[in-house]
C-alpha cells in the first residue's frame, strides 16, 4: 500500500492549548472505550466553552462564536452552511474534508475551529463557481474524474495544492500526493489526468 | 499511466455520445445535492447513535443521568422509553428492512454495534459528549464470530429460502470420475464493507402528520413505504429526498434502524433531527459482504472439453436474519458443462445482517469458478484463454435456454490482443525484472442482465425543451445523464435541453438502484413515455428532425406530458402496480425463456518483489460487451471503478473479526484497506461492440457490477504464474506469500 499520509499541515499544539480543550478531548476518547466495554465512566465534568474567533472564509471576513469542541469541518457545515466540504470519516483518513488554510491543504475534520483563528479558509465553494470554474474544476469535468462526487471537493482542493506544492511533476508523483484522498468509486486514473490538465493551465 | 490513456472515450458502433454528466458542475462546485446537505426548516438538533459494545448478551441497566446533564442534551432514547413501532419486513419477505430486529426493541443484544440508545442535543458536540457519559451495563454471553467458532449452526439454504433449489444436472460425480483431468479446491472470500465515502445519514422533520426524510437511498419509493410501515403511518404522508447519493454499492438499498430513530426523535422534540452514523458505526449499521467458503471440483476430457462441475458454497450470516446471496445457478450457466451439481449452505452466528454489495453473489462464486478454470487449464496444459474459448456455450446448459447475446470470446480476443497475451510463457516463474517476479493471469467477468418495472413522466414544452421525472437514483452511475439521452434520442431534442428530476418519492416510481437494473429499466420507461408523446403529436417513429420541431412548435398547449411505464417480458402490469407499494420485482440472468448476461475478459500483470513479497499491479486490461452503451464516458468510469474494485478485492479488502468477541477490529477506513491512487497503474478498457435487440427497448445491459467480477481470479493466477504459489484465500497479502 502507498503512504496514506502526505504532508498535511501539522496540528498546532499551541493552538490546542490556547483553545483550552486538549484535556477534554483526551478524556472523551478514553471514556468512550470504557462505555463501549460497559465499565465505569470516568469522564470529566461537562465543559462547554464558546469563544469568539475571526476567520476569512472564501474572501469574506466572518466573526463567529464557536464551541471549543467544534472542528472546522462542523463549523463550516453546521454553522456556515458551507456543505461542500464533506465528512467521510471524521478521523483524517479519507480526505473528503480537505480545505486550504492560508493556502495549505488541511484536513478540516482534524482542525479545531479555534485553530483557524485569524486564518484564510478556502473551501470548494470559494474556489470557483459554475460560471467561473477554477481550472481544476474544469479539468475534473473534462476528464470525468468522479462518479458519485462525494470525495470530489476534497480531491479538487488537494489537486490544486498538489500543483502549488510542486508535487505534480510526473504521473507517479501525482498518484503519491493524491493518495490521501480516497475515492471509493475509484476514478483515480481520471483524477491523475485531471491534475495534469489543470497543471498545464495553472502553470501556463 | 500510458501516454495514450483516454479518460473519456469517443463513441463507437452502437454507442450514444459521451456527453458530460448532467450534474457535473454541481459536483465540482460543492452544490447542496446530497441528502445531508439539504436545508431544513429551522435549526436542527443533532443525534448520536450509541451502539452496543458487546456482540451477545443483555442490557442490565442504563444510567442516563450524566448524559442528560451535558448542557444542550434534549433526550436519551433507549428500549425503556422509545415510542411503539410497527413491524418492518426484510427484503426477502417483500420489505426493505435490513434486519427483522426493530430499533431499540429490547434489552437483548444480538450483534456488535447494535444501536442501544439515541442521544439528541442542540449541537453535534454535546450529543457526542453525552454519548461518552451514558452508562450501560451488560451481562455478556459468548458470541459466535465466524466459520469454525463455537456455536456456529449450519443449514441448507433451502431451509431459510424455500425458492432455492440445489442443482442436479446429469451425474456430476460420474462425469468427474471419468475425466482426464480434474481439480478439487477450496476457496475463502473475506468479509467486505462497502465504505462509500458518504456516511449513512438521516435528517427527519415533521410538518403536522407529514414526515420528510432526507436520506441517501437506492430506493426512495421502497424506503417511503417501509418507513411508513415501521412508523405506523400512511405512506402518502412520508416523503424521501435523496437527489444524489455519495456512493452506495448496495449499502443504501435497505432501511436501517436510523430512519425510525431520527423520525421518532424529531416527532418528540418537534424540530428537525440530523442523525449520522459515524464511519465505525457504519460497519455494523447497514450490512456487508459476508465471508464465504467454496469447494469446487471441475474436470475436462483429454482434449480440454469440460465435463463435470461440482460447487458448494457456505455463506456466513446472521442468526436474526439469515441473509444469503446464493448465485450458483449463474456460475452453472457460464460454460458448456456436461453435468453440474451445486449446493449452498448458510452458517449462522451472532453478527449483524449482511446485505447486497456490488455483484453480491458473483464476486465470491465467479472468483471460485474462474480460479478453478485457471487451475484446471494449467493441469491440462492448455492456455487459459484458449480453454475458456473452447468451452463457450450458446445456451445455459442447465436450463437449456439460449443466450440473447454472448460475446465472451470476442472479449477474450480483444483483451488478449491489447495485452499481448500470445507472448505468455506458460511456465510459472518464467518472467522477472531485477528482484521483481512477473506473472500474467486472466479471468472471465460476467453479470446477469437484470431488469425491473419502471414508470417515468416526460413533459414536452413548446419552446423545444423537455423534462423527465422518475424516482430513480444516481449513485454515481450517470442515471440523470442517460435518461436525458434516452429521451433526447426519442424526441429529437438535444439532451442538454432536457431537465431531469430523480431521487424524490414524490416522483413517479422507478426501480431500486441495485442489481445494475437502472439503465435498462429507466430508459425503457422513458422511451415508452416519449413514444406516447410522439403518438399524440402524430409523429411517425421515423420522423425527421424538421418534422419534430414543427410538431412541437405547433402544440396547442404550452406543455404536453405523458407517463410511460415498462416491464420486462417475464412480468406483467401487476409488477408496475406493485412499484407504488414499494414492491420489488427483478428479472434477469436465466429465466425459463432466455439467458441474459453481459460478459468481459480481464488480463492482468502482477509484479512481486522477491525479497519483500510486495504485490503490485502495473497494468490491467478489461474488455467488455454489454449491448448498447448509452454513454461511453459514464460507462468507461464504471468499468474503471469496477476493475479497481477487483484489484482491491484481490489484494486489499478484508474486515477482520475478533474471534472471541465477534467484533470487527479494523472498523475504519485507514485499516480497512481500499485501493488508493498510488496503488493503481495502467488501466486499459475496451468496449466490444454488441447488439442485443431482444433484451429490452434500447438493447442495454447493466454494467455497474460487471468489471469487478472475476478480477481476483485473474490476479491470483498471475501471482501463481509469477511465484508458483497458489493462494486460495482472499485477499492476497504479503504474509500469505512468505
Amino acid at each position: 500500500m502507498a503512504d496514506r499520509s502526505p504532508s498535511f499541515d501539522q496540528v498546532s499544539r499551541r493552538g490546542l492549548i490556547k483553545g483550552g480543550v486538549a484535556g477534554a478531548a483526551v478524556t472523551s476518547v478514553q471514556a468512550k472505550a470504557q462505555v463501549r466495554g460497559g465499565a465505569e465512566n470516568t469522564a470529566a465534568e461537562p465543559t462547554v466553552q464558546r469563544v469568539p474567533i475571526t476567520l476569512d472564509i472564501n474572501g469574506q471576513h466572518r466573526e463567529l462564536t464557536v464551541d471549543t469542541r467544534s472542528t472546522l469541518l462542523d463549523v463550516l457545515r453546521h454553522d456556515l452552511e458551507l456543505t461542500g466540504s464533506k465528512k467521510g470519516c471524521d478521523h483524517g483518513q479519507c480526505g473528503a474534508c480537505t480545505v486550504h488554510l492560508d493556502g495549505t491543504r488541511t484536513l478540516s475534520c482534524l482542525t479545531l475551529a479555534v485553530q483557524a483563528e485569524g486564518k484564510a479558509v478556502t473551501t470548494i465553494e470559494g474556489l470557483g463557481s459554475p460560471d467561473n470554474l477554477h481550472p481544476m474544476q474544469r479539468a475534473f469535468v473534462d476528464n470525468d474524474a468522479f462518479q458519485c462526487g462525494y470525495c470530489t471537493p476534497g480531491q479538487i482542493m488537494s489537486g490544486v495544492a498538489c500543483i502549488t506544492e510542486g508535487h505534480a511533476g510526473s504521473d507517479a508523483e501525482i498518484r503519491e500526493y493524491m493518495s490521501g484522498n480516497l475515492c471509493r468509486c475509484a476514478a483515480y486514473p481520471n483524477i491523475v489526468a485531471a491534475v495534469k490538465q489543470a497543471r498545464g493551465e495553472m502553470e501556463g | 499511466m500510458a501516454q495514450d490513456y483516454t479518460p473519456v472515450p469517443a463513441a463507437k458502433e452502437n454507442m450514444g455520445q459521451p456527453i458530460a454528466r448532467y450534474e457535473a458542475l454541481q459536483k465540482v462546485t460543492g452544490a447542496k445535492i446530497y441528502a445531508d446537505d439539504l436545508p431544513v426548516p429551522g435549526r436542527p438538533a443533532y443525534a448520536w447513535m450509541v451502539t452496543s459494545g458487546i456482540a451477545k448478551g443483555r442490557i442490565t441497566s442504563i444510567d442516563d443521568s450524566a448524559a442528560l446533564a451535558v448542557p444542550g442534551v434534549q433526550m436519551v432514547m433507549t428500549h425503556e422509553n422509545r415510542p411503539p413501532l410497527g413491524d418492518a419486513k426484510t427484503f426477502s419477505s417483500g420489505g426493505l428492512a435490513i434486519t427483522e430486529l426493530a430499533p431499540l426493541a429490547g434489552p437483548e443484544v444480538h450483534h456488535d454495534g447494535q444501536p442501544v440508545a439515541l442521544i439528541v442535543a442542540d449541537t453535534f458536540e454535546a450529543a457526542r459528549e453525552a454519548s461518552f457519559k451514558l452508562k450501560i451495563a451488560y451481562t455478556e454471553d459468548t458470541p459466535t464470530a465466524t466459520f469454525g467458532s463455537p456455536g456456529a449452526t449450519q443449514k441448507n439454504l433451502k431451509e431459510v429460502n424455500p425458492s432455492f433449489e440445489p442443482i442436479r444436472f446429469n451425474d456430476a460425480g460420474a462425469a468427474l470420475a471419468g475425466s482426464a483431468h480434474t481439480i478439487d479446491s477450496e476457496y475463502y472470500t473475506p468479509i467486505q464493507h462497502h465504505n462509500a465515502i458518504e456516511l449513512f445519514s438521516t435528517t427527519a422533520y415533521w410538518d403536522g402528520p407529514r414526515l420528510v426524510l432526507h436520506e441517501p437511498s437506492q430506493f426512495v419509493w421502497g424506503l417511503k413505504n417501509a418507513a411508513a410501515e415501521q412508523l405506523q403511518t400512511d405512506s402518502e404522508t412520508v416523503r424521501i429526498k435523496s437527489p444524489f447519493v455519495g456512493g452506495a454499492f448496495g449499502s443504501k438499498a435497505a432501511m436501517t434502524h436510523r430512519t425510525a430513530l431520527a423520525a421518532m426523535a424529531s416527532k418528540q422534540l418537534g424540530r428537525p433531527v440530523k442523525l449520522v452514523a459515524m464511519r465505525d458505526q457504519g460497519f455494523t449499521h447497514s450490512g456487508h459482504r459476508q465471508e464465504t467458503r467454496q469447494r469446487v471440483r471441475l474436470g475436462c476430457d483429454a482434449s480440454g472439453k469440460l465435463t463435470g462441475y461440482d460447487h458448494t458454497q457456505w455463506e456466513f450470516t446472521a442468526r436474526t436474519t439469515p441473509y444469503s446471496n446464493g448465485g450458483l445457478e449463474k456460475t452453472a450457466a457460464m460454460y458448456d458443462f456436461k453435468a453440474v451439481k451445486s449446493d449452498n449452505y448458510v452458517v449462522q452466528g451472532d453478527r449483524n445482517v449482511p446485505t447486497f454489495m456490488r455483484s453480491p453473489a458473483e464476486v465470491p462464486t465467479v472468483y471460485a469458478l474462474e480460479a478453478a478454470m485457471n487451475e484446471l487449464a494449467a493441469e491440462a496444459g492448455i492456455d487459459p484463454v484458449e480453454f475458456r474459448k473452447m468451452n463457450d456455450t450458446r445456451v445455459d446448459p442447465v436450463k437449456g435456454v439460449p443466450y440473447t447475446s454472448r460475446s465472451l470470446n470476442q472479449c477474450l480476443d480483444a483483451a488478449a490482443e491489447r495485452f499481448g497475451w500470445s507472448r505468455r510463457n506458460p511456465q510459472p516463474r518464467s518472467m522477472r525484472q531485477g528482484e521483481w517476479l512477473i506473472g500474467w493471469g486472466c479471468s472471465m467477468a460476467m453479470y446477469p442482465t437484470q431488469m425491473s418495472p419502471s414508470t417515468a413522466r416526460v413533459t414536452l414544452k413548446r419552446n423545444g425543451t423537455a423534462s423527465i421525472e422518475v424516482a430513480a437514483h444516481d449513485v454515481g452511475t450517470g442515471c440523470y445523464t442517460i435518461a436525458a439521452q434516452a429521451a433526447g434520442e426519442r424526441l429529437g431534442i438535444d439532451p442538454t435541453r432536457i431537465s431531469v428530476q430523480m431521487g424524490d418519492s414524490r416522483l413517479p416510481p422507478g426501480p431500486v438502484s441495485g442489481g445494475s437494473i437502472s439503465t435498462a429499466s429507466v430508459t425503457s420507461a422513458v422511451a415508452n413515455a416519449c413514444d406516447r408523446l410522439n403518438e399524440r403529436l402524430g409523429l411517425p417513429a421515423d420522423a425527421t428532425a424538421d418534422q419534430r420541431r414543427a410538431a412541437i412548435a405547433a402544440m396547442s398547449m404550452p406543455e404536453l406530458d405523458a407517463t410511460g411505464s415498462w416491464f420486462p417480458a417475464e412480468l406483467d402490469q401487476k409488477a408496475v402496480d406493485a412499484l407504488y407499494e414499494g414492491g420489488v420485482r427483478i428479472v434477469g440472468g436465466s429465466t425459463d425463456k432466455r439467458a441474459m448476461y453481459a460478459f468481459g475478459a480481464e488480463m492482468v500483470e502482477v509484479r512481486i518483489n522477491e525479497r519483500t513479497r510486495e504485490v503490485r499491479v502495473p497494468r490491467i486490461v478489461g474488455a467488455f460487451a454489454a449491448g448498447h452503451i448509452m454513454n461511453p464516458r459514464t460507462a468507461h468510469s464504471q468499468y474503471l471503478g469496477g476493475l479497481i474494485w477487483g484489484i482491491g478485492s484481490a489484494l486489499h479488502e478484508s474486515t477482520e473479526i475478533d474471534h472471541k468477541r465477534a467484533r470487527y477490529t479494523n472498523d475504519n477506513i485507514a485499516e480497512y484497506l481500499i485501493p488508493v491512487n498510488a496503488d493503481i497503474g495502467e488501466v486499459d478498457i475496451i468496449m466490444v461492440p454488441e447488439v442485443d435487440d431482444e433484451i429490452n427497448v434500447l438493447g442495454v445491459k447493466g454494467i455497474g457490477e460487471l468489471a469487478n467480477v472475476g478480477t481476483p481470479a485473474a490476479i491470483t493466477d498471475a501471482i501463481w504464474h509469477a511465484t508458483g504459489i497458489r493462494i486460495r484465500d482472499l485477499p492476497v497479502r504479503i504474509e500469505k506469500l512468505l
